[in-house]
């Protein structure tokens, strides 16, 4: 590539700072929404806890079938007597608290290995995309107020934990046009629906920006400026996570760069040992521009036959009456009017054609 | 689009499955519908994607009357905020002028002509629903009641 894209950098106060920084190799990544989908279904299971139901469940009672002969299904029913439960069926997955069909056990298989190739693709594919603006709005992020992405902001706004105090991250984000995107996150705070209320997951919400920056040149201050503001997440340059950059496996999350962080993602994709950024295999995916391109054009056959006009649903006309479609349909019919011949007479005497129309069939 | 990389024919595949835009229900008819700002008949479809295509047209009802347009600016996909244009017709302007000065922004100089006709359909059903209701109120016959203690009140 001769000219690498470059972005503007913001300041504080969300007004551009002059200075622009060259994007890094990776936002030239191909973007593919199949291997983001298959690599974040994995890794999404990777931080499940085993659960299953007792072992002993349905199991803790000494009933045994009755045999045949007694009018009663050959099922297993709890002995003894003096009690409604005597007699009831047991054990079976169809019965009143009997065991459930194939109990769930604790040594299911939880956890996915994802290649780590794959794994890049996916994170260098879904930092591509996390630079397309549409993309981020198709995601549902509210970035029409958004000067630029991806979004970077001078890391002089980070310096001596200037956003240790969330009202000071908050107006940041305000300044920088994402002040959208806060709020819709903070209106979208809905009850789970459903049992994960009672198991720690009591509400569901939208995810807003996720602010990436590099912990050397930043410090981490700015994490505890950040965690309170609902959907506002932190990420260190090196340790992106998939789970971040494509939530759901969708493409397209508004990143927040610091100037320092997208400075240092060259370098970090250089330290990874055996990848290279992923090539596209079309380096020009504008089908347009491809298909108007010299190169196609230039080998292209010139359309056949000739230029005509389509005629949809119209009317059909009367040749007979209509002068003009019958010339259309009949290029005779003008010779024919001009040489009169409608009113020739026939040659009774058997002695041929008239001579006016030897003449015009080539005849004479 | 910043790398080459990216372009509007790939942004729709990559969300003509699912996008924040795209409306569906599971009763009726299986037609697919976009909450798009950007669109002109409100359908999902790669014509009228607007967050998807360089050039888009969007028009909504304005708040004091009139309609408001709203365009892309080429070249400025990565700049959402520069790259939008707000034009507004005010209600006291003439239909005829509206609908002209709709047509002529979307139509002309190489932009969307493919989209005069539901522009300029789009503001006319805007400007016709901000039309004051001119019928009266037709007289409601009273029932039951209501009826017999008027006929009482009139005796």
């Amino acid at each position: 590539m001769a000219s690498r894209p470059t972005v503007t950098i913001l300041g504080a106060d969300g007004k551009a700072t002059g200075a622009t920084e060259v994007l890094p190799k990776v936002f030239g990544a191909p973007i593919r929404p199949d291997i983001v989908k298959h690599v974040h279904t994995g890794m999404a299971k990777n931080k499940r806890q085993p659960y299953s139901v007792s072992e002993k469940a349905g199991h803790q009672t000494s009933a045994e079938s009755w045999g045949t002969g007694r009018a009663v299904a050959r099922i297993p029913r709890v002995s003894g007597g003096g009690t409604h439960r005597a007699g009831q069926a047991a054990f079976g997955n169809m019965c009143r608290s009997g065991r459930m069909f194939a109990p769930t056990k604790i040594w299911r298989k939880w956890h996915v290995k994802i290649n780590q190739g794959q794994k890049r693709f996916a994170t260098a594919s879904a930092l591509a995309a996390s630079s397309v603006a549409p993309l981020l709005m198709a995601r549902g992020h509210q970035v029409s107020t958004v000067p630029e992405v991806p979004l970077v902001i001078d890391s002089a706004a980070f310096e001596s934990a200037a956003l240790a105090k969330t009202s000071a991250a908050l107006s940041l984000l305000e300044a920088v046009g994402a002040g959208a995107d806060v709020a819709k996150v903070k209106d979208s705070k809905k009850l789970r629906a459903g049992k994960g209320k009672l198991r720690g997951r009591r509400h569901r919400q939208r995810r807003g920006p996720l602010v990436v920056y590099n912990p050397e040149v930043d410090g981490s201050e700015l994490v505890k400026g950040f965690r309170n503001i609902p959907g506002v997440e932190t990420c260190p340059v090196d340790a992106l996570n998939l789970l971040q950059l494509a939530p759901g496996g969708h493409l397209g999350r508004f990143v927040i760069w610091t100037s320092s962080a997208i400075k240092e993602l060259d370098s970090v994709y250089e330290s990874k040992k055996g990848f290279s950024i992923p090539a596209n295999v079309v380096s020009q995916s504008d089908l347009t521009r491809l298909i108007n391109s010299s190169e196609i054009q230039s080998v292209l056959n010139g359309p056949k036959g000739e230029a005509k006009t389509k005629r949809g649903n119209v009317q059909k006309k009367n040749p007979l009456r209509n002068k003009q479609i019958m010339l259309r349909q009949n290029p005779y019919a003008s010779t024919y009017a001009k040489e009169n011949l409608g009113s020739v007479k026939e040659d009774k005497t058997g002695k041929g054609v008239p001579a006016a129309f030897k003449v015009l069939l080539n005849e004479v | 689009m910043s790398f080459s990389n990216v372009s509007a024919d790939l942004i729709w595949e990559v969300t003509r499955s699912q996008n924040s835009f795209l409306v569906k229900r599971k009763s009726g008819p299986q037609v697919q519908f976009s909450r798009d700002p950007y669109n002109l008949l409100n359908v999902h479809s790669r014509k009228h994607a607007g967050f998807v295509n360089e050039k888009a047209v969007g028009i909504a009802p304005n708040e004091k009357g009139g309609v408001q347009v709203i365009t892309k600016k080429a070249g400025f996909a990565n700049k959402p905020a520069a790259g939008r244009i707000s034009v507004t017709y005010g209600g006291n302007k003439s239909a005829r002028k509206t609908y002209k000065g709709v047509a002529n922004q979307t139509a002309k100089s190489g932009y969307r002509a493919d989209l005069r006709q539901a522009a300029v359909a789009r503001a006319s059903a805007i400007r016709k629903s901000q039309k004051a209701n001119t019928k009266p109120d037709y007289e409601h016959k009273l029932r039951g009641n209501a009826a017999k203690k008027a006929a009482e009140a009139k005796n």
